[in-house]
């Protein structure tokens, strides 16, 4: 087989897969501590898709591209911690928490799809790329924005590791999600950490979606198909540690790359289930999973 | 009324459906320790629970300090309950505004958080005292030597005894008013046992009051002013120190002679 066609696999498979890895982490984050699957994540995929086009495109308000994506950043995360408190957090004590959080996320999502495409309307839109430009090693052709996107994932991923890791808000998000009651008998507000883990997979999720939006042309379901694969990841990955869907997102990226090139585009979904059914069949947990729930 | 730290009126409580303890009063003076000892299953530590806000009473007052902790009345009715239970109805009593007024529930058999090192448990209760004065690190180091020598180690790693360790100290950190210990010591070997003893003992000479279940009389005499026996569900008696029988007395009372 030609190199080059080889090294073009890999290199698609990679920016995949750091795009699958920034969607499933926020997936997993809220799974790990909250326990419930958010079905809004995809939607906030393409809300923060929008809301970047929203504050940077020269036909709205025109903003320079740093500030704009922060910004949907910021606003983001508000919506993520207002959807947990509107439609996580008055069934929280419930019994049956996991099969209703199931139905109000996805009235969540519902909503949320319906309203872009209500205040935005249904033609495409898309962001401007990241940068122009390609760079060349020999045979190897990398654009610059697949550069800058892989790069920019890689410090958001890590920024939210070490923020988990050291800082004292996230010591106490890994606290609550660990073990609620002790948490709250240590006087710990529980719910306003589950609302800024909301917060946190919301803004990721966003972020994800500006980089679709620069690579694809952005619809209000375009956060749908990001979602079932985010839901592979965790699921073939586990959620033992928080860099457990980052790993899966990365090998499923490369998985998907060579299946669309060996056996097409419409089956390539279809290889990736019967990876992670087998993955499953022989490690129930995950591939890199264990068996308790813990961040 | 203002020199009670904890004044308990007609609590009763329970899970969802049943009732585990009715109509409990129980008043504490500003630094009197109480011990409770009673039978395995009779709901002590329910009751405890009650108290910290982790399980919802169904009726009665929790006053810590003056300050009333629970809503005022009862639980609505069963249908009422399933009808809207979570959506509309609030909780009846918040854990974390009853942490935070100082009065501090050190769990039984607490597994704290499993994936966490020691010290950043520690950090975390420091974080949560939010400015009230808590124990400091080294403070809680002095009392515990073993847990500056397992600061690094996450507490699943951590032997039952050091787990004790870790939830008292971040109990400790937490700046307690009045500290509930859930049988602190069981099954614990006798030198652990032992060493848990000892730095409860001195937390009490330190002049913070306890809250302390434990099934060892002997133990609890050097710890407490006043003894409450739980039984059924309910106080059965109350006993100030210079009437405290021993362990078979007790025994007796609670069972009677032919247990």
């Amino acid at each position: 087989m030609d190199t080059a066609i080889l090294i073009d696999i890999v290199k698609s498979g990679l920016v995949l897969g750091a795009l699958y890895a920034l969607m499933a982490t926020g997936l997993s984050l809220v799974w790990t501590t909250l326990g419930i699957f958010n079905f809004a994540h995809g939607a906030f995929i393409a809300l923060g898709a929008y809301l970047a086009w929203q504050f940077s495109s020269a036909d709205a308000w025109g903003l320079p591209m740093v500030p704009a994506i922060l910004l949907s950043c910021a606003v983001m995360f508000a919506i993520g911690a207002l959807l947990h408190f509107l439609l996580v957090k008055p069934f929280e004590r419930r019994q049956d928490i996991v099969l209703i959080s199931v139905i109000t996320t996805l009235a969540g999502a519902v909503i949320l799809e319906n309203g872009l495409q209500l205040i935005w309307g249904a033609r495409s839109k898309q962001i401007p790329p990241l940068a122009e430009g390609a760079v060349e090693f020999g045979a190897l052709s990398l654009r610059n924005s697949e550069l800058i996107l892989m790069g920019l994932v890689l410090a958001i991923l890590l920024c939210v590791g070490l923020f988990l890791r050291y800082s004292r808000p996230g010591r106490s998000m890994r606290a609550v999600a660990q073990n609620q009651d002790a948490a709250a008998l240590l006087g710990l507000n529980v719910p306003l950490y589950f609302s800024m883990v909301f917060g946190i997979a919301a803004l990721t999720a966003g972020l994800a979606g500006v980089f679709v939006g620069t690579i694809r042309f952005m619809s209000p379901s375009m956060g749908s198909e990001p979602l079932m694969k985010a839901l592979i990841v965790v699921i073939f990955g586990g959620v033992a540690r928080f860099s457990s869907p980052i790993y899966a997102a990365l090998i499923i990226g490369q998985i998907e790359a060579f299946s669309v090139y060996f056996v097409g585009l419409y089956w390539a979904p279809a290889v990736l289930f019967f990876t992670m059914i087998v993955v499953l069949l022989i490690k129930p947990e995950g591939l890199f999973g264990k068996y308790q729930r813990t961040l | 009324m203002s020199d009670l730290i904890l004044d308990v009126r007609g609590l009763s409580g329970g899970y969802d459906t049943t009732q585990i303890f009715s109509d409990i009063s129980l008043q504490i003076a500003e630094g009197e320790s109480i011990g409770i000892f009673g039978p395995n299953g009779h709901g002590k530590t329910t009751f405890l629970k009650t108290l910290s806000g982790l399980i919802d009473p169904w009726s009665g007052d929790i006053f810590f300090c003056g300050q009333r902790m629970n809503r005022e009345g009862e639980r609505g009715s069963r249908k009422m309950r399933n009808f809207n239970y979570g959506a509309v109805t609030r909780r009846r009593i918040d854990p974390k505004a009853v942490a935070r007024a100082g009065l501090i529930h050190v769990q039984q058999g607490n597994l704290l958080f499993p994936e966490l090192t020691v010290d950043e448990t520690l950090s975390i209760a420091s974080t949560a005292a939010r400015g009230r004065k808590g124990w400091t690190l080294a403070e809680v180091r002095e009392l515990f030597p073993r847990l500056g020598e397992r600061g690094s180690h996450k507490i699943r790693f951590l032997s039952g005894g050091e787990r004790q360790m870790v939830s008292m100290a971040a109990g400790l950190m937490a700046a307690p008013k009045l500290l509930i210990l859930d049988e602190p010591t069981l099954g614990l070997s006798p030198k652990v046992r032992q060493e848990l003893c000892d730095a409860i003992l001195s937390v009490r000479r330190l002049g913070l009051p306890v809250v302390l279940i434990d099934q060892d009389v002997a133990f609890l005499e050097q710890i407490i002013d006043t003894l409450y026996l739980f039984d059924h569900g309910r106080f059965s008696g109350r006993m100030g120190k210079e009437e405290m029988p021993d362990h078979q007395t007790l025994m007796d009372m609670l069972f009677g002679e032919a247990h």
